[in-house]
């Protein structure tokens, strides 16, 4: 009996792995193939799937229909859908180029009649078919869910940014390199051009920004665009103070690299001179131990400005000039008067000639400190050596003294003035 | 100055020991100093975490915004403290240079030069006795006076910084940063001024809490005031017993 509830108990100890297996078997291909449809089953998805086996719906068979100027259907809502395919377009894209195919993308279209469009708007239609480019770029696709964006979708804000806003659908273009993973320099011109179709007045300001302008009237590549401080696909909320004081840390990505700085001229001192003025300081102590505290003191872009930072030494707008400087410096010090903005070094250390009245109070410490209150502690040194040099000698002579039992204690021992009895509470002072 | 004669209670044996004691400081002086030691102190523990803001010490004390903010709103309250004091000190100064009563122990002369001189050669063993020292030695005058510049400065520079848009209406705005770089540093000066030259006199040298007690007993003051001693005890007195005095 024993025997046998052992053997039945391995018995089904195989059952349980065989069925688990086989689930998990069935629940893979589930995920590969789209929901109920048959020659969707069969659909390869991997482009090494497709290079061995090819595509079982050719474009040309879709093209057949969409590639028909004017197609199009009425949603739900009224909204308008076009369903017209530009060949051209798809061939030029980075899909196309791949040759993909389009039922990779539109998984539940396979055989003809296909089934028609279920969502209720355009913008219905969008949501549902973005979410085919997890089946390739699950990487992105789930940086994306910790964006701002996907918030915002998340609680029904149907216009947050999704990948297709971004990156278009069947004209997507090519935007990194696939060998470095690096973003080409045409890509980084398109990039503030491609946020600027939903932030278009952030757009704006950046556009005439010192960085904006650089890239888009001289093709600069080297200056920032939007995701370079806010992040590509898990573009974070810049308004957090989570973000506010990380900041300076990003402006310092490009700001202390010489290679970047030194051929504009600009000093790559400007985070070390910030963090050791009060104000850097206390947001890089907040940044370390409370990176989601509040905090009113400056970080780089509340004087230099967000998406309008403009030169220094622009005479309309640049901080250098303390009248433009004094207007951020009211932000908080509302009672700062003209002579106030002075009182922040303009990331200069302190020099004889820039600010030079912090340059001597400090040199003046640098030669005071040693000499005096080293002097005070030679001079205390001197003074325990001296007192333990006399007892140890006195110590001495009283065992001398002892062995040689009676002697009276030698004259300069004693001064007249003393009694033998204060000697002890005198100790050190005469010898 | 007076001299107090006190004896101790009388204790069952006949050996009656009369210990006369020196007043050194008065009441007020004595609370002056208590009061000093304890803004000075509370000052320090809560402007030395902000100067060493990158240390892991420091920043386990400011940790979010508000943290430090209290320890900020401490220091004030302990700089107020600070300022009264000092502001009555000196008001009683000039109250008794007006009066032409203020005691002239505590400044500076050429003896004090002397003094100093003369300690070194004893130190160094080239004089075989410490110089004599008056009611206050060049040791204590040094104290006094370094401390007195040190607040001077704790305390302009400190209302520099806490009150940057009212001080820069009159001054350029470069006293600012000055004043901060003041400020910290001074603060580090005289932490180590206290801990090196005060704490070892009154404590390690020997223990001297006269600023406490207002008193010095006679041995005390025969060692180390001796000057001050004789002075005092030259003096007639109408209650002197004849054999008090030692030629």
């Amino acid at each position: 009996m024993r025997f046998g509830s052992k053997k039945s108990l391995i018995y089904l100890v195989c059952v349980v792995i065989f069925i688990s297996l086989a689930a998990s078997v069935s629940e893979r291909t589930g995920v590969i193939a789209s929901p109920g449809d048959q020659a969707a089953r069969n659909l390869p998805i991997l482009p090494s799937d497709l290079t061995s086996a090819g595509p079982i719906v050719s474009n040309d068979v879709c093209l057949g229909c969409h590639g028909t100027p004017g197609l199009s259907m009425t949603l739900l809502n009224g909204d308008v859908l076009d369903l017209y395919v530009n060949p051209d377009n798809y061939a030029n894209s980075v899909h196309g180029q791949g040759g993909y195919a389009c039922v990779q993308c539109h998984t539940n279209l396979g055989e003809y009649p296909h089934p028609l469009f279920t969502a209720p708007s355009l913008r219905d239609a969008t949501l549902d078919l973005t979410l085919s480019c997890d089946r390739c770029h699950s990487g992105e696709y789930n940086l994306t869910m910790d964006s701002v964006h996907y918030d915002k979708l998340a609680i029904g804000i149907k216009e947050a940014a999704v990948c297709t806003d971004c990156h278009g659908s069947h004209d997507v273009h090519r935007w990194t390199d696939p060998d470095t993973n690096t973003l080409l320099p045409d890509a980084r011109l398109d990039i503030p051009i491609t946020c600027s179709r939903c932030h278009f007045a952030i757009y704006q300001k950046y556009r005439e920004s010192v960085h904006g302008a650089a890239l888009t009237d001289e093709a600069n590549t080297d200056v920032p665009t939007c995701i370079d401080c806010h992040g590509v696909h898990n573009i974070g909320n810049p308004t957090t103070a989570v973000f506010r004081l990380k900041s300076p840390q990003l402006c310092a990505g490009c700001h202390t690299d010489p290679s970047l700085m030194d051929k504009y001229g600009i000093s790559t001192n400007v985070l070390n001179t910030y963090v050791s003025d009060f104000h850097g300081t206390t947001v890089t102590l907040f940044e370390k131990q409370s990176p989601d505290s509040q905090t009113n003191k400056p970080v780089c872009y509340d004087c230099h400005g967000i998406h309008d930072i403009s030169k220094v030494d622009d005479p309309e707008t640049g901080i250098e000039m303390q009248q433009n400087l004094l207007v951020r410096c009211k932000e908080c010090h509302l009672d700062a008067t003209s002579n106030f903005p002075n009182a922040w070094m303009s990331h200069y250390n302190p020099s004889p000639e820039h600010y030079p009245l912090v340059y001597y109070v400090n040199l003046f410490y640098k030669v005071f400190i040693p000499l005096v209150l080293g002097g005070m502690g030679a001079l205390v040194v001197m003074d325990v050596g001296h007192t333990v040099y006399v007892k140890t000698r006195r110590k001495k002579s009283t065992q001398i003294k002892s062995t040689a039992e009676v002697s009276p204690p030698p004259p300069d021992e004693i001064t007249p003035t003393q009694s033998p009895l204060e000697q002890d509470s005198e100790e050190g002072q005469h010898e | 100055m007076t001299t107090q004669r006190r004896s101790t209670p009388a204790s069952p044996h006949n050996d009656v020991k009369i210990v006369r004691t020196f007043p050194r400081f008065t009441v007020s002086q004595r609370w002056e100093h208590g009061l000093l030691l304890l803004s000075i102190a509370v000052l320090l523990f809560t402007g030395l975490p902000q100067k060493f803001k990158t240390t892991a010490w420091s920043q386990t004390l400011i940790s979010t915004p508000e943290r430090l903010e209290t320890i900020q709103q401490i220091h004030h309250i302990a700089a107020l403290v600070l300022t009264a004091l000092v502001l009555y000190h000196l008001g009683k100064a000039i109250y008794l240079i007006a009066r032409r009563k203020l005691p002239g122990e505590i400044l500076f002369s050429m003896q004090d030069i002397k003094d100093a001189w003369n300690m070194l050669l004893y130190l160094v063993f080239i004089k075989k006795q410490k110089p004599a020292f008056g009611k206050y030695n060049f040791e204590q005058k040094v104290t006094y006076w370094f401390l007195f510049f040190s607040i001077g400065i704790m305390i302009t520079s400190g209302y520099v910084m806490w009150f940057p848009e009212v001080v820069t209406r009159i001054i350029p705005g470069g006293i600012i940063p000055a004043a901060i770089m003041a400020h910290s540093t001074e603060a580090i000066v005289t932490f180590i001024f206290i801990v090196l030259w005060h704490f070892y006199h009154v404590h390690i040298e020997r223990l001297n809490l006269s600023i406490f007690s207002g008193w010095l007993n006679e041995d005390d003051m025969r060692a180390y005031h001796s000057n001050e001693y004789n002075r005092l005890m030259r003096r007639p007195r109408p209650d002197q017993e004849p054999g008090d005095l030692k030629s």
